[in-house]
Formats: structure tokens, sequence, C-alpha cells
């Protein structure tokens, strides 16, 4: 790619310029957007497996019952592996880029919501369980709070940083969230493991599946260089 | 081609301009970073970013993170104007 990093664009038609301009636009926003399906597949299992792991403590009886305690521990586990993947790669992704002060205040704002809406919904959860609410409803309760709680945070991820996907995604785990304690218990929790889980591998292998071609492109326009015939010709969008 | 940037028309200036016009106004990316994203040589880069420089399309930022020095990069005001209108020639020039 760099032996044609000289003064050579003689040889490059203007419509080739155009394409090499918006390849290489792409290229950076795929680059710099590379985390996103890892860490969308990193979610799509935690969410199988986790809510899976749920749903094992009572939902394949009597063939199979998980003891309490290792569901939760699965769940939980699962749950830090995806925060820990999400911050690493998130970081690693801005690693090199300074941001604007407003950007940097609108991220750690975004990033402080999570933790206040979590806590929040732990400190209503236990409100109303010392009103009364039964540990049955207990359960249906706090999944669907939580699951909601993060599909709002999507859509608004998707509202601040314009990416459409999220609020797909978002508008998607809101719905599912708001069905759930509809199935009862336990199959909610087989429910939310396979149409959460499903929504993030869906969303994972189509910005996989989108950075590939946006990689490729460039790929082609570097390489085609004074050659570049139809791959340098523009294409808008 | 006599009404394009001679500045901005060279396969690497134009990519390296585009490169950083994805960026938002008041960000900046790193030389090592931006060399990454690229795919050049840091001598190759090197270079035509004194021609950006020279030419007022691209600040050099010179800071330190700790004590390592660090050279962040910028298209100025007039660099996103260049280009714009570097694009808008191009599309004019091609019908669009």
């Amino acid at each position: 790619m760099t032996t044609n990093d000289d003064d050579s664009s003689d040889a490059l038609t203007p419509a080739q310029m155009l394409g090499l301009l918006q390849d290489q636009q792409r290229s950076v926003q795929g680059q710099l957007g590379g985390f996103v399906p890892v860490i969308m597949l990193t979610w799509g299992i935690a969410w199988l497996l986790g809510f899976g792991a749920l749903w094992l403590i009572d939902g394949a009886r009597p063939g199979f019952a998980l003891p309490l305690g290792a569901a939760i521990a699965v769940f939980c586990v699962l749950l830090a592996v995806a925060i820990a993947v999400s911050t690493v790669l998130g970081i690693r992704s801005s690693h090199g880029i300074r941001s604007t002060r407003a950007a940097v205040f609108t991220g750690a704002v975004y990033g402080c919501t999570w933790w206040v809406g979590c806590l929040g919904i732990a400190a209503l959860g236990g409100g109303l369980v010392s009103a009364g609410m039964s540990p049955a409803v207990a359960n249906l309760f706090y999944p669907s709070a939580y699951v909601m709680f993060s599909g709002v945070m999507f859509i608004v991820a998707g509202a601040i940083w314009q990416a459409v996907p999220s609020v797909v995604l978002g508008g998607w785990t809101v719905l599912i969230a708001a069905v759930a304690p509809y199935f009862g218990y336990p199959t909610h929790y087989l429910f939310l493991a396979i149409a959460g889980g499903v929504g993030f591998l869906a969303l994972g292998a189509a910005s996989l599946v989108r950075l590939r071609s946006l990689r490729s492109r460039v790929v082609q326009a570097g390489a085609s260089g004074a050659s570049a015939g139809a791959s340098g010709a523009p294409s808008r969008g | 081609m006599a009404e394009l940037d001679p500045v901005i028309h060279a396969q690497a200036r134009l990519r390296i301009m585009a490169a950083l016009a994805t960026r938002e106004v008041g960000e900046s990316v790193a030389f090592p970073r931006l060399q990454e994203l690229l795919a050049m040589t840091a001598g190759n880069l090197s270079t035509h970013l004194r021609k950006l420089e020279d030419a007022d399309y691209v600040e050099v930022e010179k800071t330190f993170s700790g004590r390592t020095p660090v050279t962040y990069l910028s298209l100025t005001r007039t660099g996103r104007r260049a280009f714009e209108d570097y694009m808008d020639s191009l599309r004019s020039l091609l019908g669009q």
C-alpha cells in the first residue's frame, strides 16, 4: 500500500480520487469501530449462557437442576467478563485519539449512568421486597428491570453516537424485557436468554460483515493504484 | 484538473486529509495511531504531514504524555474547508 504514497496521483482520475477518499474514510471508521462485533458477540454469549444458567435452576426439572449458587456464580462471572471485555476494548479503540472536552464529558456521564441506573434498580427492588413483593414476583421484576434499563441505555448510546444498530438493539431489548414476565418463572429466563442472546449475536454478525466489507474496499483502493479502473469508481453512501 | 487543490491532490495527502476529516472538530489523532490507521511508513507520513502543515491544513501539536513526547494531528479550520472544497470540486467535475 505504501508504494502509492508518493505524488503519483496524476495517474488517478477524479473518479478514482473520490473513490480513494471515500474508501479511506470508511476504512478509518471501520478500524476505529473494529471492537464492536467482539463486544456484541461477548454479550450475546453472556446472555445466552447467563440467563440459560438461571433457567436451568428449575427450567429443566425433573431431568436436570443447576444448584442456585452455581447458576448465580455462572451468571455473575459471565457478566463480569463481558463488562471487562467491553471496557478494555473500548479503551484500546480510543487509544491515540484525543477527544474534545464535550465528548469526554458525554462519555463519562453515559458511563456513570450505567452504575447509577443499576444501583437505582437494586434499591427500588429492595424497597418493593420490603413492601411485600413476593420472591416469585421479584424473580420476574429484577431481570426485566435490568434488561429494560439496558435497552434504554442502548437507545441513548445510539442517539449520542449516531449508531442506528444500537437503537435497533435497544428497542428490541426494551421489548423483550416488557414481554418476558408474561412467560412466567422460569420460562422468562429461557426467553431472555434466547431473544436477548440472539439479538446481540445477530447484531455482532451484521457488524462483522459490514466491517469486513469496509476493509476489503480500502485494500482494493490501496492496491489498485495507477491501474485502478472500476474499483476506484465513486460509490456514494 | 486546474481547479483541484494541488496540496490535497496527491494520493498520500488525500488519504491523510480524508482520515483526519472523519474526526470531529477539536479531536486529534496521535502520530503512531494515524500511521496505523493509514498503513503508511513513518517517514512517508512525516513528509506529507510537513507539506500539509506548511499549507496550514494540518495542525501539529507536540505535547507530553508523562515523560513521553506525543505528537497530535488535526485538521485546521482552513484544512477542513479546503478538504470540503476539494470534495465539492471532484463531485462537480464528475457531474454529481
